[in-house]
């Protein structure tokens, strides 16, 4: 499952969409909307997509994810419009024999998110709003020392 | 050729939402984009834009084709 939707996010058939017998872990990550960011205090969230090319994004992170780590299934969504503080913005769950690699694609994949998928958030205060990105400080930058890849050579990380 | 633009976020609130444009054959990318901040708000000419060519990221030296749409995006902020 791989979807751009303006409901409120569905955790259990998240959940339901990576269900897998081989599976021994599924790890989801859930994105919440807060409350202040850099000292503003937030009313709600609104998020812009390009939708197609969102969806065609995350599926391509999740080969990238699949050819890092042997998984089993990954889902990921993203909620726009307006997301109500504390609501689930996005959604991420990973099915895999073990849970240390579900641990690490869950990880990479919404680092990865924040970082590729042409989606676009903008935070309103009382008495104005504004679009975040790297330039208003309101992320995290990347950090220089990227992920090791995983290593095949351990009984748990082997196919 | 004409090819087809679209903006996203704050570039789509200052610009629109984009439409269809003629540009000289083998126009690239990063020319297209010039051409529009020229004449756009200090703010708008300040960001630093990603491309998508047919909704797949593209260098700015693409060299646009007949027919493309060319996506304009301010750095992404989705999570």
């Amino acid at each position: 499952m791989f979807a751009i939707t303006r409901d409120p996010i569905d955790l259990p058939a998240l959940t339901r969409a990576v269900a897998d017998r081989r599976a021994g872990a599924v790890v989801t990550f859930v994105g919440t909307t807060r409350n202040h960011n850099v000292g503003r205090k937030v009313i709600r969230l609104e998020y812009e997509a390009y939708e197609r090319m969102a969806k065609q994004e995350m599926r391509r992170l999740a080969k990238q994810a699949q050819s890092r780590w042997p998984l089993h299934r990954i889902a990921m969504v993203h909620r726009i419009g307006i997301v109500p503080v504390g609501d689930a913005s996005v959604a991420i769950a990973v099915s895999a024999a073990h849970r240390t690699e579900a641990f690490e694609a869950c990880h990479w994949l919404i680092d990865r998110l924040k970082e590729i998928v042409p989606i676009w958030k903008k935070e309103h205060y009382r008495g104005g709003q504004t679009w975040i990105g790297p330039q208003q400080g309101g992320l995290p930058k990347p950090k220089p020392t990227a992920r090791r890849p995983p290593r095949h050579t351990s009984k748990h990380t082997k196919r | 050729m004409r090819v087809r633009v679209r903006y996203f976020a704050m570039l789509r609130e200052h610009l629109g939402p984009g439409g269809e444009r003629t540009v000289r054959d083998g126009t690239t990318a990063a020319e297209l984009w010039k051409a529009v901040v020229v004449a756009a708000a200090p703010a708008v000419r300040a960001v630093r834009v990603r491309f998508a060519v047919n909704e797949e990221y593209v260098p700015a030296s693409h060299r646009l084709a007949d027919g493309d749409e060319l996506a304009v995006f301010p750095p992404v902020s989705g999570g």
